[in-house]
């Protein structure tokens, strides 16, 4: 995972592996950008579990509570399907709301 | 180790135990009992392999399981019986498996042609043959949802489209922290039909009060499927103890269907659960679950909450997956934590027997106040080494279950037919010596069948059955394990062994020796019986080097054999590799030990019996036997001139091959029981020093390697043996 500054936008780039290894740091890494407009680039996920769907559901929450702009791009169709199978489509995660 | 390598370490352990588990059940089955919870078992045992190879993405692995268990499925409901010729299939599949793990775990690769093979003979079993299962294939590799025929139609039962289930799925930390994942299980469950998955996140916490590794999520799944419950629940298996899971069936998608005639199955299914058990708590809801033949809709709910509740309870124990309600609870503890306990103890009897020593010194008399805490402090140190020892100590029936299909093997190979009788699988020895008594055992079966036994047309002659027996139990006896591998072949062939060891130099060709004397001749090294070198047991291995390796665990092997009757191989070895009893012994100022194993007898040298042959090599005679003498101290570099043997002690001791040598020392101080540290790991390798122990003094002693010790004195001087074969 690695971030990229820019004054306006700050970029999360997330693993290629979001499983339950991947959910501490993640979190971690979240929580150090809160505040900031945040755009999550999911170009190199290939397959996501539940535990990191958890943490990016609770971020888009937590960044819709604090006002701030989160949002996702690049997501590939490992991500989408993982996605899919958790219950949540491609539009929840385009979107900036919390999904119901 | 990461997290990943940890979990992916335990599935191997548990794959270690599923193929034990499975092996006991399958030769129980091939023994015809075919009871249902031995069905189970052994269905449980590749499911389980199944399931978390799968996890592991390891595809070879769960494509063979998956044949495997579908054919297995096919006896547990009945449908195939478990034939000889339908176990011998298993069994070999079972065989496969096991290589398969192992590969898997260790990176290399099976030959995919002996995969296919049983992947067709187990396919051919199957009612329906290759067709249901190629269905069965494509529908594994298709994560839509595609409709499968059923292998077992009713083709008299009306078109079914489906039927409906809720289920409720809320995982808890666990799950993930034991590997699983609810993504591989959703996808699993879409191979059973049309899910539409809803996530419930009411629950999850704002992300400064998340904890990364909680579980807050819970899904409702809406599943359409032509399969039961029970093919629902399996794909819950491995989660639902660590999860709150609902499945409630409802009768949607069938209304055009005859009511009572598509709920066979499920009712079945229901019946079976009851009857086993699965339900015995809830009685009420057994009888809700069978769907009556009534037009009104029904709902049908079927709770397992994942507490270990009463029900759970009797499910657990009719799965035989986990440990019986009744069985001792366990735990996996790291190697490396016991071992370390197992050192610290060390250290404490050594600390004691220092401790003791200074009291006694300090003038403390025995029966004095301090004495007698002592005492009792000496007995509870005991008591703490061995319950400590008790940790590492396992059942042989790690090493022995690995011996039916090695029997299976070689009697396939030698065109014999054999049967194998294990007893004693439950005697327990230190783990050091279970990992180490894997080799031998191997080579002693072997060669029991491959020599030991004759084949089929000569035992029917000789008027025994042509099925031969071997042999193989474990006993307790005097502190040590005791080993037995007993055939009911043709015995050792005393006339020919002899012939083969004369014209192979080993004895003279006019040497009388008796019936024992001659049998072991076969573990003197460079004899090997076998005319032709056979794939078997011609290895390159004889048994001498199994002998070798026995005495190398401080263990003794012997062989009685009776002529027709029969040859008994046994093996006795120390219980730990961690304790010693040895002989304290000094030699030049130095405080030694000699293994007692090793030890026959000690004796004062007579001026009479000691004779030099020159090069500072003598011998002594020991009832009419020259038999070496060698000076230790000489030996091991501690003085450069031989002492004087009349003034020392002479310990025969036994080499291998049986050949006896006596160690010449200075005194012996006792006999006493001694902590072995290794001097590899704390200093380095001492040629002649098998290891050293700490002394009551505070002083290191060396424990002697005898084999080294001999065949380095024999090795200079060779000149010794033609001299003896003189003198003899």
């Amino acid at each position: 995972m690695t971030t990229v500054s820019d004054p306006s936008q700050r970029i999360l780039e997330l693993a290629a592996a979001l499983d339950f290894r991947a959910a501490a740091p993640l979190t971690e890494s979240l929580l150090a950008m809160r505040g900031t407009a945040l755009t999550i680039d999911a170009s190199r996920v290939e397959r996501i579990g539940g535990q990191c769907l958890q943490v990016l559901l609770s971020a888009q929450q937590t960044w819709s509570a604090d006002d701030t702009a989160l949002s996702f791009t690049n997501l590939t169709p490992g991500f989408v399907e993982g996605l899919r199978l958790l219950g949540f489509s491609e539009a929840d995660f385009t979107k900036e709301e919390m999904p119901e | 180790m990461d997290a990943m390598a940890a979990v992916k370490q335990t599935f191997f352990q548990e794959c270690e135990e599923q193929l034990a588990e499975l092996e006991t059940g399958l030769l129980a089955m091939e023994r015809g009992e075919a009871e249902s919870d031995t069905v189970n078992a052994v269905f449980r045992a590749v499911h389980s392999i199944k399931g978390g190879a799968g996890a592991f993405s390891l595809e070879g692995l769960v494509q063979f399981a998956h044949v495997f268990e579908t054919t297995l499925d096919h006896v547990r409901n009945g449908a195939l019986e478990p034939t000889a010729d339908v176990m011998a299939v298993m069994l070999r599949a079972a065989d496969l498996l096991a290589d398969l793990v192992a590969a898997a775990r260790d990176g290399h690769t099976v030959d995919s042609g002996r995969s296919e093979v049983l992947v067709g003979e187990l396919t051919a079993l199957s009612p329906g043959g290759a067709e249901a299962e190629a269905e069965e294939e494509d529908d594994m590799s298709d994560f839509s949802f595609t409709p499968v025929t059923v292998a077992f139609d009713f083709s008299d039962a009306p078109v079914d489209i489906g039927r409906s289930y809720t289920i409720t799925f809320k995982p808890r930390p666990e799950l993930y922290a034991k590997g699983n994942e609810t993504v591989l299980v959703l996808r699993e469950l879409e191979r059973l039909g049309e899910l539409e998955i809803n996530c419930d996140a009411s629950g999850l916490p704002s992300l400064a009060a998340l904890d990364p590794e909680g579980a807050y999520l819970e899904w409702t799944i809406k599943l359409t499927t032509e399969k039961g419950e029970d093919a629902i629940r399996e794909v819950f298996e491995f989660v639902e103890w660590d999860s709150s899971l609902t499945i409630q069936a409802a009768d949607a998608g069938s209304s055009d269907a005859e009511p009572g005639a598509d709920s066979t199955e499920d009712a079945f299914a229901a019946l079976l659960r009851s009857i086993q058990g699965d339900e015995a708590a809830q009685p009420a809801t057994t009888a809700e679950i069978i769907p009556l033949p009534s037009a009104e809709e029904r709902e049908a709910v079927a709770e397992v909450e994942a507490q270990p509740t009463k029900a759970a309870a009797a499910r657990n124990s009719e799965s035989g997956a986990n440990a019986n309600a009744g069985a001792p609870q366990t735990i996996r503890a790291d190697l490396e934590r016991v071992d370390r306990l197992i050192d610290l103890v060390g250290e404490l009897v050594i600390n004691q027997a220092m401790l003791s020593q200074r009291v006694m010194e300090a003038g403390h008399v025995p029966g004095s106040a301090v004495a007698l805490g002592l005492d009792e402090l000496e007995h509870l140190t005991r008591e703490i080494q061995d319950c400590v020892m008790a940790i590492r100590a396992q059942a042989v029936k790690s090493v022995f279950q690995r011996i039916p299909r090695l029997v299976r093997e070689v009697a396939s190979m030698t065109g014999k037919q054999v049967r194998l009788i294990t007893d004693g699988e439950g005697t327990e020895v230190d783990k050091t010596v279970i990992d180490r008594l894997n080799d031998p055992l191997t080579h002693m079966i072997r060669n029991a069948i491959d020599h030991g036994l004759e084949k089929p047309e000569v035992r029917i002659a000789a008027g025994k059955p042509a099925e031969g027996v071997v042999r193989l139990s474990a006993m307790h006896r005097s502190g040590r394990i005791v080993i037995e591998v007993a055939d009911d072949g043709a015995g050792i062939n005393r006339s020919r062994v002899k012939a083969i060891a004369v014209e192979k130099g080993l004895i003279a060709a006019d040497a009388v020796l008796s019936d024992e004397e001659i049998d072991n001749l076969i573990f003197l090294p460079g004899f090997s019986t076998a005319s032709e070198v056979s794939n078997i047991s011609g290895r390159g291995v004889g048994m001498d080097v199994v002998k070798r390796s026995i005495q190398g665990l401080g263990g003794r092997l012997s062989i009685t054999s009776r002529p027709g009757k029969g040859s008994t191989f046994t093996m006795s070895l120390p219980l730990t590799l961690a304790v010693l009893d040895g002989m304290v012994v000094t030699v030049a100022d130095q405080t030694l030990v000699v293994p007692l194993t090793a030890i026959i007898e000690t004796l004062q040298p007579k001026a009479a019996d000691v004779h030099g042959l020159g090069g500072g090599s003598r011998v002594i005679a020991i009832r009419d036997a020259f038999t070496p003498l060698i000076d230790v101290g000489r030996e091991l570099g501690f003085r450069n001139t031989a002492t004087d043997p009349l003034a020392g002690v002479a310990i025969l001791v036994e080499t291998e091959g049986g050949r006896r040598s006596a160690l010449l020392v200075d005194t012996i101080q006792g006999q006493r029981q001694v902590v072995i540290k290794s001097l590899e790991s704390n200093y380095r390798h001492v040629p002649g020093i098998a290891a050293a122990t700490i002394l009551g003094d505070g002083r290191v002693a060396l424990i002697i390697d005898v084999d080294t010790v001999i065949a380095n004195s024999q090795s200079d001087a060779t000149i010794l043996e033609p001299v003896l074969a003189a003198a003899g």
